[in-house]
């Protein structure tokens, strides 16, 4: 790889930059006005349910999918209308979209084949990708006689030989199962480390999102929601959708009485946000988890546990207090019937200012 | 009697229907065609199709279903591509739109062309029309290879776009983000990922085309002589059921051969016309 | 910016181009259609000048009997192929699902046998079965051979689904409590539906689609619009084909139409979620051909069963060449006799000849050529006809009969149907000097303007009569040389054909035509450009006779038609439909002129065709396909 003088510039500007990019199908917008800027070496990830642009988003990056306004920008380059076999990124696809026609290796050596690299080279490539996503002496079995983990790593292998500038991910995981799927979350953290490329990541799985990625980027309808670390994410939802989208929480009405006092179901509760005015009515979020569980008296209401479920490593409890069913999670158990008092401390309480109307919901990162 | 034999006693009829239907005429075709008229044992039946005119009878048929077969395919594959990619909207109607001409008798779409191309027909006078030179088709080889291909494409178009409508997309986007150019996909992914289509459509083509006798009677004014008006004739003028039979038992080598074809290609029936 | 419209240029370009190629292709695939449906409005028979706006064709076709039947013919041999095939097959895939995977794998083998066999050999080899097993043709045949064929279909589109279905389900069920057989009912069939109508659909299509085996294993009486289209077209322009390629093409696409519409109407209803699209399509499309078979098939036994009422003496069936009685005549004589006619067409002697020798179907009464005649009396396949029951028999003309003596002595087993004579029928605004001979049509400059006949006995005769040898010569050095003739004349020649060889005259397709004196008459009328000459050498004096195969059934019947044939009011419809000349004192009238009468010194020059024995038949025959593949 040639060196040259402006890779030191863009190692610290954008890598690629999405400018006001929209798309809609049949009148349905799907992106409106997206802008984001993606550094290298990073592991972004775009976050939403389905319909909310992220794989459009994605699609137009790869070059599939052409924006109706807006552009893409790669380098400092404007490649909104390069074709997709032009481009210095490479895709590994929802369902794989293995070659079924062609073995392992020819499956790994298609792109470098059509870049007219030398036979050893090719070879060289083969046997390294295969032992970096540990499936050394498969190079001639057929793609249908893998399962689907292995056939994901082969996609990845695939794509990653051709030392693509950026890796584009589309719900890579989606297709399977649990167990399969924390590994490969794993195998990925250690991939994105040892080839240190940028990984742009699609998915719908808070999990996936919150464990491997550097930044992640939180879409609804078409427009970002919140964009940050996974821990601003998961303990600052910014928003009642991405605090509903995020994890489980209790998302209740409040007023803030002042700074640092909010009313909730007529108690008052202190937290630590500050500058919302005077008794002006919020959404207030709090996790499960942050909810404390005393004997009655002892917290801020009293309530009656009304079930109780184990899950694993702890119990999942709803408790009925001040005419709210509160989610609230604990170690240790209190059977249904129990007399209880809940309580949070003041930061984990999360204020956020409710939206006008329905629309507003969806609000835009840039507004 | 067990609940399996009885079940399987329901496939009865069918096995009758193999028996009667094909196996036994099989057999008759083979008695007769290794016998002369006397009843001895002779393979000159069978031998007579290496001989002379029947030779090239057979080589003018091969000749003749080869050239509409590779037309068919050059035509079917890309408008299987173009039905592919149409809009989802559009795409019924299209394809519907190419196979609807199956449906009608193919003796009438044949006397059609008939009519078309005919020295007083209708495209030479149009032709005459604009001062420019009659077409010489009618009667001649030609007008039988264009026959063979209207009447037989949509029999190539169904399989090749069943296969090619079957192929993810995902495949080509895949491709073409490796660095993949519009000839590569079409090498290495449309066309290898198509070939049970290809195949069967080829089959079903050339089978029909290298035994028509009715096509070359229709547009070949008697010139055509095709080894199926051969095989025609010694059952309806010639009355030689014998070397009719033996001739016939030469032909079943290439639907052996087509058989073989579709074993290998196409094992999971990915390319039936159903 | 610029590569942007560069690359919009080129995506337009490229979009115009897919454009044209459909638009070429599905031009390709309509315009012969869409002639013909132009053309089935066309008041004339022109295949290239309009003549008006007429429904005449649509009429003549829906009062043609033959067409009518023959529809009723397909639609239910198609609907009963389909139906018991579908019940066949589908019991098949109950049984087959329960065999070992070897054992199935071996019978689906099997099963492919009927679908990538070429259908001519199906054909002939279950038209040989039958005959070997003295089973006659018959509808039955037919049906026998389509259920053969349409199984596979089945079986390949049912096939599929019983796998999709494993045997979950059905345990299910049983486990519930369910019947075996209620569990089928319920649970089962309605998950293969799908393939079941597909594989029903299919199996009807092909069925009406087919040709070629129903070529072999019809036997009399039977016609599918296929058989008979094919028939039809080798004798000439049809106008009321065109008119039924309409009528089909319309049913066809109002069927697909509105299964279409409905089918996604129903969508409509019942949501996206509607699970797989084409089951509603197809259960539509499904009932609309039941529908239309069913009727057409009702109405067409309603028909049959009146006709067969007054036709209560039975039936008698009619071996024909192609289009050679006005219809007319046939209903007449059913009302006069209370037969109900069954008529069935050849082309050519040879062609009739081994049916009439196998058996392969039986007729009461055929016409044949005198030289067939002569052979088939030596090989003891006529009968002798009673000529007390044919006292008509006194109108026929006298020097025809002189002509009769030569191949049957005494005329015991024929009546003469027609004669004549073969010349050269040439188009005078193509041809300035009068041809005499028969080697004018040997002249380079008629290249491709010659049509010739499309039988051996007659090309034959031609070149002989050239060579100077007789035309009944069994010399294999002679029979050589009039090959050799033949083949050097064949780039020459614009068509080899039969009846249709007028049609393409009078529509100016060439300058000459070899031609039965017949059919001049009528050519003249069409286009009064041509003319007939008789060539020097001399030609074929050809008589066309009725007789009664050896073991009719109805021969009392057969010898009513030939005393009927025979009359003065009959010969001269006859002759008015045909203008062959019919050889009928009666109506000399008409018939008295130089070109159906020729005079004594013309006919002194001529000679009749003679049966020649099986092995020198043999070596025509083979001397033939040198020259029909060279």
């Amino acid at each position: 790889m040639g060196f040259h003088p402006a890779e030191f510039l863009t190692a610290a500007m954008a890598l690629i930059e999405l400018v006001d990019l929209s798309k809609s199908y049949d009148g349905e917008t799907v992106l409106d006005e997206f802008t984001l800027s993606i550094k290298e070496n990073e592991f972004i990830t775009l976050l939403g349910p389905s319909g909310c642009g992220k794989t459009t988003t994605l699609r137009i990056v790869g070059g599939f999918t052409r924006p109706d306004t807006g552009k893409v920008i790669f380098e400092g380059k404007d490649i909104t209308d390069v074709a997709p076999n032009k481009r210095h990124v490479n895709t590994v696809f929802q369902k794989y979209a293995l070659f079924p026609n062609m073995n392992i290796a020819e499956n790994i050596a298609f792109g470098l084949r059509i870049s007219g690299k030398s036979k050893d080279y090719i070879n060289d490539k083969i046997k390294y990708a295969l032992k970096l996503v540990n499936l050394s002496g498969y190079e001639k079995r057929s793609v249908d006689s893998l399962s689907g983990g292995q056939q994901q790593r082969i996609a990845i292998a695939r794509a990653i030989v051709n030392e693509p500038q950026v890796l584009l991910l589309d719900e890579p995981l989606g297709a399977l199962d649990l167990k399969m799927r924390q590994e490969m979350q794993y195998e990925l953290i250690r991939l994105k480390r040892e080839l240190g490329i940028t990984f742009l990541y699609v998915t719908h799985d808070q999990e996936e999102a919150l464990t491997m990625s550097d930044k992640v980027v939180v879409m609804n309808q078409g427009y970002i929601q919140q964009m940050g670390t996974p821990e601003q994410i998961y303990n600052e939802p910014e928003n009642a959708f991405v605090a509903d989208f995020i994890g489980d929480s209790n998302i209740i009405d409040g007023i803030m009485l002042e700074d640092r006092v909010v009313k909730i179901c007529d108690h008052i509760f202190p937290c630590i946000d500050e500058g919302f005015g005077r008794n002006t009515p919020v959404d207030v979020v709090i996790r499960p988890e942050d909810i404390l569980i005393g004997k009655p008296g002892e917290g801020i209401m009293d309530g009656m546990v009304t079930s109780n479920v184990f899950i694993g490593v702890h119990y999942e409890m709803c408790i009925e207090a001040g005419g709210f069913e509160w989610l609230a999670q604990n170690t240790r158990s209190y059977p249904v019937g129990t007399k209880v008092s809940i309580g949070v401390t003041p930061e984990n309480i999360q204020i956020m200012n409710k939206p006008q109307s329905e629309d507003e919901e969806a609000i835009s990162f840039d507004d | 009697m067990t609940n399996s034999v009885m079940k399987k006693l329901f496939s009865a009829p069918f096995v009758a229907f193999i028996l009667c239907g094909t196996l036994v005429p099989m057999g008759v075709i083979a008695w007769y065609g290794l016998t002369d008229r006397s009843g001895a044992f002779t393979v000159e039946n069978v031998a007579a199709m290496f001989g002379g005119d029947h030779a090239k009878a057979l080589g003018l048929s091969l000749a003749l279903s080869l050239i509409s077969t590779a037309i068919c395919l050059l035509l079917a594959f890309p408008l299987g591509l173009l039905l592919r990619d149409s809009g989802l909207g559009k795409k019924g109607f299209m394809v519907f739109l190419f196979i609807l001409p199956m449906w009608m008798n193919f003796l009438l779409r044949t006397m059609a062309w008939q009519v078309l191309l005919e020295k007083g027909g209708i495209l030479n006078t149009i032709l005459g029309a604009f001062g420019l030179p009659a077409l010489e088709m009618i009667n001649t080889p030609t007008a039988v290879v264009l026959g063979m291909v209207y009447d037989y494409l949509p029999f190539m178009v169904l399989p090749i776009y069943n296969a090619l409508s079957k192929i993810d997309s995902s495949l080509i986007e895949a491709a073409y983000d490796l660095g993949a150019s519009k000839s590569v996909v079409l090498r290495r992914i449309l066309i290898p990922l198509s070939v049970p289509g290809i195949v069967s459509g080829v089959t079903m083509v050339f089978v029909p085309s290298l035994t028509t006798f009715a096509i070359s009677n229709m547009l070949g004014g008697g010139k055509v002589n095709l080894i199926g008006n051969i095989i025609e004739q010694e059952f309806t003028s010639s009355s030689n059921w014998n070397l009719g039979s033996g001739l016939s038992l030469v032909m079943m080598i290439f639907i052996v051969i087509s058989m073989a074809l579709i074993e290998k290609f196409d094992r999971n029936g990915e390319g039936n016309l159903i | 910016m610029k590569k942007k419209r560069n690359d919009l240029k080129k995506s337009r370009a490229s979009r115009l181009g897919r454009g044209l190629y459909l638009g070429l292709i599905i031009l390709f695939l309509y315009l012969p259609i869409g002639t013909l449906m132009v053309l089935s409005f066309n008041s004339g028979k022109s295949m290239n000048a309009w003549q008006g706006f007429s429904l005449r064709w649509y009429q003549e076709m829906f009062q043609n009997q033959e067409i009518l039947d023959a529809l009723g013919n397909t639609l239910s041999i198609a609907l009963w192929s389909a139906t018991l095939a579908t019940i066949i097959g589908v019991l098949a895939c109950i049984g087959l699902n329960t065999m070992s995977e070897k054992r199935r794998s071996f019978f689906m083998g099997l099963n492919n046998i009927p679908l990538l066999n070429a259908d001519i050999v199906t054909g002939i080899s279950i038209m040989m079965s039958f005959l070997l097993f003295g089973i006659s043709l018959s509808y039955g045949a037919v049906l026998f051979a389509h259920i053969t064929f349409c199984i596979p279909y089945v079986i390949l589109s049912v096939m599929p689904k019983f796998r999709q279905l494993q045997n979950l389900t059905f345990e299910a069920a049983l486990d519930l409590g369910a019947s075996p057989v209620y569990a089928f009912f319920r649970i089962v069939l309605p998950d293969i539906m799908p393939g079941v109508m597909s594989g029903f659909l299919l199996a009807f299509t092909m069925s009406v689609d087919d040709f070629v085996i129903t070529h072999f294993t019809r036997g009399a009486g039977i016609n599918t619009l296929s058989t008979l289209i094919y028939s039809q077209v080798k004798v000439g322009i049809r106008p009321t084909l065109y008119a039924l390629s309409t009528v089909i093409f319309l049913t066809v696409l109002a069927v697909l139409v509105a299964s279409n519409l409905l089918s996604s109407a129903g969508k409509r209803r019942s949501g996206p979620s509607g699970g797989s699209g084409m089951t509603p399509k197809k259960m539509i499309a499904m009932a609309l051909i039941l529908a239309l078979g069913l009727g057409f098939t009702a109405k067409f036994t309603l028909s049959r069963g009146v006709s067969a009422a007054s036709g209560s003496r039975g039936e008698l069936y009619v071996y024909n060449f192609g289009d050679y009685i006005d219809p007319d005549l046939v209903s007449m004589f059913e009302e006069e006799t209370g037969y109900t006619v069954i008529m069935d067409y050849f082309d050519t002697n040879e062609e009739m000849y081994p049916v009439i020798r196998n058996h392969t179907a039986q007729y009461d009464v055929i016409c044949a050529s005198d030289y067939m005649i002569n052979k088939m009396i030596s090989e003891d396949l006529l009968d002798t006809i009673d000529f007390r029951y044919v006292p008509n028999i006194e109108n026929l003309q006298e020097n025809v009969r002189g002509f009769v003596e030569e191949f049957d002595p005494g005329m015991q087993h024929c009546v003469p149907h027609t004669w004549g004579t073969y010349g050269i029928l040439y188009n005078t605004a193509m041809v300035d000097e009068a041809p005499d001979s028969w080697s004018d049509l040997w002249d380079e400059k008629w290249f491709q303007q010659i049509m010739m006949p499309n039988s051996i006995r007659e090309c034959d005769m031609i070149a002989a009569k050239i060579l100077g040898y007789s035309m009944n010569t069994a010399q294999e050095s002679e029979l050589k040389e009039i090959t050799d003739l033949l083949i050097e004349q064949k780039p020459l020649v614009y068509s080899y054909a039969n009846d249709n060889a007028r049609d393409l005259m009078v529509g100016g397709s060439a300058a000459m035509a070899v031609i039965a004196s017949g059919d001049v008459l009528y050519a003249q009328e069409e286009n009064e450009d041509l003319d007939f000459v008789v060539p020097a050498e001399g030609t074929e004096v050809w008589t066309d006779c009725w007789a009664i195969p050896a073991g009719a059934a109805n021969k009392e019947g057969a010898q009513e038609w030939i005393n009927f044939m025979l009359r003065g009011d009959v010969a001269r419809m006859n002759f008015e439909y045909l203008t062959y000349a019919i050889p009928n004192t009666e109506i000399l009238d008409l018939t008295d002129n130089p070109i159906l009468n020729p005079s004594e010194e013309i006919l002194a020059r001529c000679e009749t065709l003679k049966n020649l024995g099986a092995e020198t038949d043999d070596m025509y025959s083979r001397y033939w396909k040198i020259f029909k593949s060279s």
